[in-house]
């Protein structure tokens, strides 16, 4: 086995003092930036790369794995603390991680938290690390309808999140839809929804909205009133200790697979992964009320299939060059400018430095559990702090975050705007997830379905052809029709156990 | 008087200390005096970013010392965001950038935009990326030959990925498929990694992206690259023919330049073109443009705003003809 003997001779040079003190910073930073709303992976790793052209390669990339693994986990602690999900795929976090936190959990929302996302971290870099070549065939093998269906999958878990007012989650998923329409049709290069405006035309950015939803209404709501459902946290239930940690092993299982399998198809990132994850966590459990109310399986399921897309979405990056997502493009650039070219090659040109970097996915994965297991102390903290000081605080670093991103004033009211929005939304009692998703999922969806017709010249069959559309159209019948069945069958069985079951 | 209750007062103070601390500051004599603004119209980390990034210090090496250039991303609506601001920037030698074609031209052919061709002082250009048309290594066809009889024989049943509607992938295929008489469909994709993977997973028969993109691939064997749209063969692909060489008069690629705002002074643009000129054939900045695989093509300031507009007119005459955006 060649690859085992370059992953040998990658050990020595990862375990170096230049390396490992480069992946404590880049961990402590990615968990910082995750934190951060309005601060993204895919930024701090963009902004790093000119500051990386001096150093020796492996210390450039194994801060940028540390970045890269501490992000995905830095979102959550927003997300369980505040309810503002520091990254777009700490938005299933928010699910169950804020309710646990208002029951006065938050502790040990963020002690599963992290655990959940070392380990996912960590399976996901072990992948990387075996069975790179392998899996990276897969990502070649989704055609545009597998995309389409992928994407309905997707769309059909927001359905799950309408429970409580089917109404008023259809509109915010439609209002999402349509936002999601926004700027220029890849199809046909047709400007749509843009009123003429240059900023309007490549779209609206995911991070502006999520940035505007979420973190902007708790800022002001902290700000003008002392946020009633914040209180409690400051009398915090210390005693997690009797947690059985065992009932969550399932959980990882389950929602590893699943976040490596959504890491290894281009296009299906993180929020994807973590949300396919909770809703099947969701769906498995008999359970079923629990979620959405602080089940710390939503949390883990979450938070661990969300790390579990990291270090997968690098395998069709450095095996096929084909970055599955923007930080994964990103990655790609630095290792461009370290003079080390993605595909194969690599694999045997720089195998030292291509495997050295796998390895810090792995170590970074670990880094991650021990810096959070300090920090998940003084990010507790963060609840003491009072609403006058932490208002204006959430919305200068939302500012700062979202300037930065493109350099652009127009996003910054954008995203000032989607707060209002946001904030009425909250008051007329109108979920805001399902908009995200849709944002997320809705032109995804559009742009396969079209791809795919005009690739068959209009034929519709051409979306029922091959396994992996039929596996997930089951999926999606399992999902949507589930909830059906069950009522169905509770009726037939008649109304005496009825309401124990739903 | 309404009294600020102490809370909202500490609100205010806090948000306004905030900002104060992340404003930038500036500094305020024979140029260049302060340091230079290089805007990128493309996303930081994306191919134009890291070509820019990697050049800049050379420029900065033979513009004198002390001289220092800033890199400004303004990513957005396929370059026209950033080509707009450097239009628009006064032309005082402190702010230049790059301009890709064919966007800086096709944009304003295509939709109503705030800049034109002339707007732009030409500097010099960098790069110039053939196109390129590849296939799977399974791919029954083996030659543009083989192209154009298969789409011959299959009228509009052969379908070619790009990059996105109207850009130098698209356009070429529409030059080729007039010369050619074929008719061949068109699925437009998000970006060169999109078309990468339809191509390699067989979703597409034909996928094209400019030469950078499609040369790791060609030699690794994944896919075969039938022919590249150079006046000549780029020298990291000698055994690719041309299309001219098979045949077919298809020049066509994607050039990366220094542009600045139209009104430059001459001295000023005469000093930059030097730099830049110097910068280009630094044999380190050629050996890492080398790694980066990013085909180094230099043209002088007249050179460059010749072809620019060259370009122009051609793209104009096939929009006139035949507008690539219905609507």
């Amino acid at each position: 086995m060649e690859s085992f003997t370059h992953i040998y001779d990658a050990f020595f040079i990862v375990f170096t003092i230049p390396v490992m003190i480069s992946m404590i910073i880049g961990t402590a930073v990615g968990i910082a930036i995750g934190a951060l709303p309005g601060l993204s992976a895919t930024m701090g790793i963009a902004v790093l790369i000119p500051l990386t052209f001096t150093m020796e390669p492996l210390v450039a990339l194994g801060m940028i794995a540390g970045i890269y693994n501490g992000a995905m986990y830095g979102g959550s602690i927003p997300a369980i603390l505040l309810r503002i999900p520091g990254t777009p795929a700490g938005i299933a976090t928010v699910f169950d991680g804020y309710p646990m936190a208002q029951q006065g959990k938050a502790k040990l929302a963020l002690r599963i938290s992290l655990t959940s996302s070392s380990i996912g971290s960590a399976v996901s870099a072990l992948a990387l690390l075996l069975l790179a070549p392998p899996l990276a065939k897969v990502a070649l093998q989704f055609s545009p309808a597998n995309y389409f269906w992928l994407s309905a999958f997707g769309l059909t878990s927001i359905a799950v999140l309408l429970s409580k007012n089917p109404i008023k989650g259809l509109i915010a998923a439609c209002l999402g839809l349509l936002i999601g329409m926004v700027g220029i049709d890849t199809m046909t290069g047709a400007e749509r929804f843009s009123f003429d405006s240059l900023d309007l035309l490549s779209g609206i950015n995911i991070i502006v909205l999520l940035t505007g939803l979420y973190a902007i209404p708790p800022a002001i709501e902290l700000a003008f009133s002392s946020m009633k459902n914040i209180k409690p946290i400051a009398q915090q239930n210390e005693k997690d200790d009797d947690f059985r940690w065992s009932k969550l092993i399932p959980v990882w299982f389950k929602s590893s697979i699943i976040g490596v399998i959504a890491g290894i198809i281009p296009a299906v990132g993180g929020n994807i992964a973590a949300l396919l994850a909770w809703n099947e966590q969701r769906r498995s459990d008999p359970d079923k009320d629990k979620y959405g109310k602080g089940a710390p399986e939503g949390v883990a399921a979450a938070e661990c299939a969300n790390n579990a897309d990291t270090a997968a979405t690098l395998i069709p990056a450095l095996t096929l060059g084909i970055p599955g997502s923007a930080v994964a493009a990103v990655i790609l650039g630095a290792l461009l400018v370290h003079g080390l070219l993605p595909g194969p090659q690599l694999f045997r040109e720089n195998a030292e430095i291509t495997y050295g970097f796998m390895i810090t996915m792995l170590v970074t994965s670990g880094l991650m559990y021990i810096l959070g297991r300090f920090g998940s102390r003084a990010f507790i903290h963060i609840l003491k702090l009072p609403a006058s000081l932490l208002a204006p605080m959430i919305i200068s670093l939302s500012v700062l975050g979202i300037y930065a991103l493109h350099n652009s004033f127009f996003e910054v009211w954008l995203m000032l705007c989607f707060g209002v929005l946001g904030l009425v939304m909250e008051r007329l009692e109108i979920p805001t997830a399902p908009t995200v998703l849709a944002v997320i999922l809705g032109p995804m969806a559009e742009e396969s379905l079209r791809r795919s017709i005009l690739m068959s010249d209009g034929q519709y069959d051409v979306l029922f052809e091959g396994g992996i559309s039929w596996i997930l159209i089951g999926l999606i019948a399992m999902t949507s029709l589930t909830p059906v069945i069950k009522k169905m069958l509770v009726r037939f069985r008649g109304s005496r156990d009825g309401a124990t079951i739903k | 008087m309404k009294i600020i209750k102490p809370r909202v007062g500490m609100f205010l103070k806090t948000l306004s200390l905030t900002m104060l601390c992340s404003a930038s500051i500036s500094a305020m004599a024979d140029y260049p005096e302060r340091p230079i603004k290089m805007i990128v119209a493309y996303g930081a980390g994306g191919g134009t970013d890291i070509a820019a990034r990697t050049l800049a210090p050379y420029i900065e090496k033979y513009m004198g010392e002390n001289v220092s250039i800033v890199i400004e991303n303004k990513p957005g609506a396929g370059g026209e965001i950033g080509f707009t601001q450097l239009a628009n920037s006064s032309p005082d030698g402190y702010t230049i950038g790059f301009v890709n074609t064919p966007n800086l031209i096709t944009i304003p052919i295509q939709r109503k935009a705030r800049y034109s061709l002339a707007d732009f002082t030409p500097i010099g250009n960098v790069v110039d990326d053939p196109g390129a048309f590849s296939v799977s290594i399974n791919s029954p066809i083996k030659s543009l030959g083989d192209l154009v009889s298969y789409a011959n024989k299959n009228p509009g049943k052969l379908t070619y990925g790009t990059t996105g509607i109207g850009g130098d992938d698209h356009l070429a295929a529409l030059a080729f498929e007039k010369q050619t008489n074929i008719k061949m469909k068109h699925i437009p994709f998000k970006g060169s990694a999109d078309v990468r993977t339809a191509a390699l997973g067989e979703h597409i028969d034909l996928a094209n992206m400019n030469m950078s993109e499609a040369i790791a691939d060609g030699q690794e064997g994944n896919l075969l690259i039938l022919g590249q749209m150079g006046e000549s063969r780029w020298s990291e692909a000698p055994n690719v023919p041309t299309f001219m060489e098979q045949g077919y008069d298809v020049v066509s690629g994607s050039m990366r330049g220094l542009a600045a705002p139209a009104g430059l002074p001459s001295d000023i643009q005469k000093r930059l073109e030097k730099a830049l000129e110097q910068a280009v054939s630094d044999p380190e900045f050629v050996a890492k443009a080398k790694e980066q695989n990013l085909p180094l093509s230099y043209m002088n300031s007249n050179d460059f705003g010749a072809t620019l507009q060259r370009l122009h007119d051609t793209y104009n005459a096939i929009w006139t003809a035949e507008p690539w955006i219905k609507g």
